[in-house]
């Protein structure tokens, strides 16, 4: 049974409560105040940001991707937008119509769409790849329960061209591969955050304007037409399996055209299940070079000094060094032959002589000077740098002193093949292949300037070896790679096609590389082709070379000998006149 | 007794001055708060819809920018070379063979000249605003303001 309190017990008790509560209110009261005035930083921040979140919210909006032009500013990639719209079906009033308008525009099935339109599900995708101008005819009928949201979308106007050179944007707008892998942050810009303000008073701040860098490459896009519709036909025409075809103005390695087949839409890469054909095969496919060796085993050899352009040697058709017989193409003895006979008749023991005569610490210091198992440093992703075994390695032998001469045992890119010969054709002087031009960012322009790779050789070997290359086009192609009215120096390669168990029989990997015009170089252009239903790269690639040179005079303008010739000597460049 | 009447008569005249007088400056002063409201409220609204022109402003011209892209990703798609190439043979033209082309001395030309890249996004430079404003002018703008308010409102 409970008992009330007495009265002056309570009169005794109550002050106390109420001091205790008074007390405790007072603490509360401090603690609150103190907020204003002393609080941690981290609190701090986080009170305001709550604070804020009522009044503003942060958009994050990706900028604006440069666009890539070719050298002439034709554009290769730009920004496009595509829009994705949906509906919720329960706000349709008129299904049928509505599925009727919307197919017409879209170009989608009209009972698909009506029976999209008629789910009981709350909204439903209606298509996602809808084009700029569709999505604005869609927006215009206002519909009610259709929503269109915009989304960017990186378009390849040229389709297919140069797609390995350019790469592509994946679906988190990203570069992969070609130049929007390489220069991925120079063409993307900043993200951008900007406040919005829930404030109706507030007046909006217009965001910075930050899209990334226009880039204008070095590639232009007649000659990638021309490298490109060849290799196309040359491919179907040969059976070959894969190919390409590379141009470059050897005097500053601008990389004029690069085309490699089979290829790709870079518009459609999703659709892409092997993902060696996204790689750019002329800097990442490897092969041997075969007879195209042996220009550099020549120039080395005369660079050494201890060779001249008349040296002679006894072909017997074999030699034996290294643990390995090496024979000539034909399987022949050609007698007294002199360094120029060798390229002009491909002899493999005449490389393999002069290699072994000059000695494998020149031979491969050489080699590494014309950047035989180094990359090249293009400005593109995914470069390989070739195999070179050289003494010292742990996978060296004797033979290779031998082999590699003539282009065996080693293994190159057709980007250093270009890069090593355009020595020859730039007075010794190897230029840096680049395919950057210009970056236009804003107001600033930014220029590339060209930068060498070094000196392997002088340049009066450059002209020696010049002038044994337009020999050897001439005596040893049998007319195939002739172009009347210009001197033009090349020599073709035929390389077998090495296995784990040894090397292919009955197929090959033809190449051919030529120089034009071979006094004054404008482009130096290489030719690749596996397996071709023919064997010989004088038979297969030099004609290639002959219809690409027929253009290329045209598109570059170049005139023939006697002309430039004429017109230098009168004081005046040149300039070309179409009827 | 007369002079205490006189005397009362003048204290509560001198009373009831005073407090009109301060009645007068509570009305003068209640009428600034109102004339202040009323000014803080025209500009505000001002504020408010000239936020709303800009916001709108601002989504034309990145529905603009956004269509001039899509134009320019067109153009280029029309300008592809195998298309160049189709049009001009149904135009009649052919490729052109070495005998057409004929080559002459051009003076002063180098042909190995760096040439300008044009510039394709080019800002224009936009001159910082002059500070121009008086009272006067602020008064008058708040005041065609505060009239233009009911067209704007409508308007909306």
């Amino acid at each position: 049974m409970r008992q009330n309190l007495p009265d002056d017990t309570l009169r005794q008790r109550l002050p106390i409560v109420i001091a205790g509560l008074l007390l405790v209110s007072m603490l509360l009261m401090l603690r609150l105040v103190s907020f204003q005035f002393q609080l941690d930083p981290a609190v701090t921040s986080y009170l305001e940001s709550v604070r804020e979140s009522g009044y503003r919210r942060t958009l994050r909006q990706s900028a604006v991707r440069g666009n890539i032009f070719d050298r002439d500013l034709q554009a290769l990639a730009v920004n496009s937008l595509e829009y994705r719209v949906g509906i919720s079906p329960n706000l349709v009033s008129r299904p049928r119509e509505t599925a009727i308008r919307l197919a017409g525009i879209m170009g989608l099935d009209e009972l698909d769409t009506f029976n999209r339109i008629t789910s009981e599900v709350p909204w439903v995708l209606l298509s996602a790849g809808v084009s700029a101008d569709q999505g604005r005819q869609v927006a215009e009928l206002d519909l009610l329960g259709v929503t269109i949201e915009a989304r960017p979308r990186r378009y390849y106007p040229q389709g297919s061209m140069a797609a390995q050179v350019v790469g592509f944007v994946g679906g988190d707008m990203q570069g992969y591969y070609g130049i929007e892998g390489f220069y991925d942050g120079q063409l993307a810009g900043r993200e951008q955050e900007q406040m919005l303000s829930n404030i109706p008073f507030d007046v909006p701040v217009d965001r910075d304007e930050d899209r990334g860098s226009d880039i204008v490459l070095t590639i232009d896009r007649e000659i990638q037409f021309l490298a490109e519709s060849e290799l196309e036909n040359s491919v179907a025409q040969t059976n070959a399996a894969r190919g390409n075809i590379l141009v470059m103005d050897p005097r500053n390695g601008e990389i004029l055209a690069m085309a490699s087949w089979p290829t790709f839409d870079p518009n459609a890469w999703y659709e892409i299940r092997d993902d060696t054909l996204l790689q750019n095969a002329a800097i990442n496919d490897l092969f041997e070079p075969g007879s195209l060796m042996q220009v550099l085993t020549l120039a080395i050899a005369l660079e050494s000094g201890n060779f001249q352009m008349d040296d002679t040697y006894v072909d017997r058709g074999y030699i034996e060094a290294g643990g390995v017989q090496v024979q000539n193409w034909d399987r022949k003895a050609h007698g007294v032959v002199d360094l120029t006979t060798i390229l002009v008749e491909s002899l493999n023991v005449g490389a393999a002589t002069v290699s072994m005569q000059m000695g494998p610490a020149t031979f491969f210091r050489g080699l590494r000077e014309f950047g035989m198992g180094e990359p090249t440093g293009i400005d593109l992703q995914g470069e390989n740098p070739g195999i070179l075994f050289v003494p010292g390695d742990e996978d060296y032998n004797d033979s290779l002193l031998l082999t590699n001469s003539f282009g065996q045992g080693v293994a190159v890119t057709p980007l250093q093949v270009l890069a090593a010969f355009s020595a020859i054709a730039n007075d010794g002087l190897m230029m840096q292949p680049h395919v950057f031009r210009r970056l236009l960012d804003g107001n600033e322009v930014r220029e590339s300037s060209p930068s060498t790779l070094g000196r392997p050789i002088s340049s009066a070997t450059a002209r020696q070896v010049t002038e044994m290359m337009v020999t050897a086009l001439r005596e040893g192609m049998g007319g195939r790679a002739d172009l009347p009215g210009y001197t033009v120096a090349g020599t073709a390669g035929t390389a077998q096609v090495p296995t784990t168990l040894g090397y292919e029989a009955g197929t090959s990997v033809v190449s051919f590389i030529g120089v034009l015009p071979a006094d004054d170089p404008r482009a130096i252009v290489f030719i690749r082709l596996d397996h071709p239903n023919e064997y010989w790269g004088a038979a297969v690639a030099a004609p290639i070379f002959q219809r690409m040179a027929q253009r290329l005079v045209i598109l570059m303008n170049i005139p023939p000998d006697d002309v430039r010739r004429e017109l230098i000597a009168a004081g005046g460049a040149v300039e070309a006149i179409q009827h | 007794m007369r002079q205490g009447v006189l005397f009362e008569h003048a204290l509560r005249r001198s009373l009831r001055r005073q407090r009109r007088a301060v009645i007068l400056a509570l009305l003068g002063l209640l009428l600034a708060v109102i004339v202040g409201a009323i000014v803080y409220l025209s500009q505000a609204a001002l504020d408010a819809t000239t936020g709303r022109q800009l916001e709108s402003l601002i989504a034309e011209r990145n529905d603009l920018e956004q269509l001039n892209e899509s134009l320019r990703a067109e153009i280029a798609s029309l300008r592809s070379v195998p298309r160049l190439r189709q049009r001009a043979e149904e135009l009649g033209f052919r490729l052109a063979n070495s005998e057409d082309i004929d080559y002459v001395v051009v003076d002063q030309y180098d042909p190995r000249q760096t040439a300008v890249a044009p510039q394709i996004y080019a800002q224009l430079a936009t001159p910082a605003p002059a500070y121009e404003e008086t009272l006067a002018g602020w008064l008058q703008q708040q005041l065609d303001a505060f009239n233009r308010q009911p067209d704007a409102l409508e308007g909306e």
